[in-house]
């Protein structure tokens, strides 16, 4: 059963993320990567993550696939459909992309380690202790840098008055 | 291969993290590049957490750390998609080729 939805997800995933870096519309490549982002959380689910489940749901594919659809339609032309969206280094991209594979590969044959008998625990309440107890400082810090974004957001769209 | 096992979750996660960084170095098109970069990020989300459900059940810190690369990524697709508004908005393109205003 797990096996099955593994396998699932996984094509699932790894369609959409081929998609996302091959399609010439924009636009789908944005929607294809809303999917990936969901076929993720669907991964997460499987690995009994079930707040990061929903984390992933709400802050990517409901936050930032959104997001980037908005800035791909407002950046948009008709004219870009016709124009090539890969660039002329691709062998080379192939050729970097296949020794990282290769290199990942042989570390990854060392992990056979099997699924742990214990059925996964509710992770909503651990997660809220270890963020107010051993992770507290990189917890503050990371609300200083979300502020620090959207500090940084509005300053970088905001549109100089014409004097 | 009849059970699952860590290293499925890894495999993965290897392949999409290659798919991501070819999309980083390919595409033309700057949102295109920033989407590449989130691909990458996920893939280091499902291998903190795979690490986590498999090696360490009992505790939740591969998870706190997956809880905060989200946090992370969501700031950086925000403040990259300001600054490609901003970019635009002078440059009047979204082709990396033509960003080349530093060029000596």
């Amino acid at each position: 059963m797990e096996l099955i939805a593994f396998y699932s997800l996984a094509a699932l995933v790894i369609m959409t993320a081929l998609l996302v870096v091959t399609a010439r519309n924009t636009v789908h490549s944005a929607l294809f990567l809303g999917l990936c982002l969901a076929g993720v959380g669907g991964l997460f689910a499987l690995l009994g993550a079930d707040f990061l489940f929903a984390g992933q749901i709400m802050v990517y594919v409901g936050g930032i696939a959104v997001l980037i659809m908005f800035v791909v339609m407002l950046l948009g032309r008709a004219s870009d459909l016709h124009l090539r969206q890969i660039n002329g280094h691709w062998a080379a991209a192939v050729l970097v992309c296949s020794i990282t594979l290769v290199g990942l590969w042989r570390v990854v044959s060392h992990f056979t380690q099997g699924m742990p008998s214990a059925a996964p625990l509710p992770t909503t309440g651990p997660l809220g202790l270890i963020m107010m107890g051993d992770y507290a400082v990189p917890f503050e810090l990371v609300s200083l840098v979300l502020t620090g974004a959207l500090l940084g957001a509005i300053f970088f769209s905001h549109r100089e008055k014409a004097k | 291969m009849t059970t699952l096992n860590l290293g499925n979750f890894i495999a993965l996660s290897a392949v999409l993290f290659v798919i991501g960084v070819f999309g980083a170095l390919t595409r033309r098109n700057i949102i295109g590049i920033l989407m590449g970069i989130e691909l990458m990020f996920n893939a280091a989300n499902i291998n903190l957490v795979a690490f986590n459900r498999y090696l360490h059940p009992a505790g939740v810190t591969g998870q706190t750390l997956a809880l905060f690369i989200i946090t992370i990524a969501a700031a950086e697709v925000v403040v990259g998609l300001a600054l490609v508004l901003a970019i635009y908005r002078n440059t009047d393109t979204v082709y990396v080729e033509d960003y080349n205003l530093l060029k000596g």
